[in-house]
C-alpha cells in the first residue's frame, strides 16, 4: 500500500537555535561517494563506498530582527556547525527520526534576496558534515 | 564557562546554557542568542531594587489615620 509523507511541522535546528518558524523547506540527502573498482576481467563497472558528502538544503523567511535568521547565520558562514532536522515536533523515535549533521560546513549566505511585494527568503546549504540519526526520546 | 540562555529560541531564557551537542558559541553570543553567566549576573545586580508599591504605602497612610 503507498503511504504518503505530509511534512507540515518539521523541526530545524541550526547551530542549536530553533528556526521551524523561519523554514519552510528542508532537503538533507545523504551521500556516500562511489568509488568505481572495476577491474580487468569484469563485464561491468563496479563501484565501493567511498567518503560521505551529505548536505542540508533548507529555504528560510529572511528576518534581520534580534534572535531571527540573520543572526543566527552570520556568525557561521566559513565555519562548521551542527544542524539537524526532524519530521515532526515530537520526541524522537523510530517514526520520528532526528537527523543530524555534526560539522556540516556554510559556505555561502545570501544575505539579501528581495523582490517587491514578496516576502524575502533564502535558500543556504550545509555542506559535509558527519551523519546521524537519533531514534532514543530525550 | 558557562552562559546563560538569552533568546528562547535556544531554550529558556534565564537558565543556564546546556548544550547537548557541539555548537559554535561564538556564533551564538554574537547573534545575542545566549551571554557569558559574569555579564548576567552584573546586569541582576545593577539592576535598581523595585520601589515600596504604592498601594502599600496608601494603606500603611490609611492605617495610621485611622488609629
Amino acid at each position: 500500500m503507498a503511504t504518503t509523507t505530509y511534512l507540515s511541522n518539521p523541526v530545524v535546528t541550526v547551530n542549536s537555535v530553533d528556526l521551524t518558524d523561519q523554514c519552510s523547506a528542508a532537503t538533507l540527502t545523504r551521500t556516500v561517494e562511489a568509488l568505481e573498482s572495476t577491474a580487468f576481467g569484469g563485464t561491468a563497472r563496479v563501484y565501493t563506498g567511498g567518503l560521505e558528502n551529505n548536505e542540508l538544503t533548507v529555504t528560510l523567511y529572511m528576518s534581520y530582527a534580534a534572535s531571527e535568521t540573520y543572526a543566527t547565520l552570520a556568525a557561521l558562514v566559513g565555519t562548521q556547525t551542527n544542524v539537524q532536522v526532524q519530521p515532526t515536533s515530537g520526541n524522537e523515535s523510530a517514526t520520528n527520526p532526528k537527523f543530524i549533521l555534526t560539522g556540516a560546513y556554510l559556505e555561502t549566505l545570501p544575505v539579501l534576496n528581495a523582490s517587491l511585494g514578496e516576502l524575502s527568503t533564502i535558500d543556504i546549504t550545509f555542506r559535509g558534515g558527519v551523519y546521524s540519526v537519533d531514534v532514543t526520546p530525550a | 564557562m558557562k552562559y546563560v540562555i538569552v533568546s528562547p529560541r535556544v531554550g529558556t531564557p534565564g537558565e543556564i546554557y546546556n548544550p547537548d551537542i557541539v555548537v559554535n558559541l561564538g556564533a551564538l553570543i554574537s547573534g545575542g542568542f545566549i551571554k557569558p553567566l559574569e555579564e548576567h549576573v552584573e546586569e541582576v545586580a545593577e539592576e535598581p531594587a523595585p520601589a515600596a508599591p504604592k498601594s502599600a504605602k496608601t494603606k500603611s497612610n490609611k492605617a495610621s489615620t485611622e488609629e
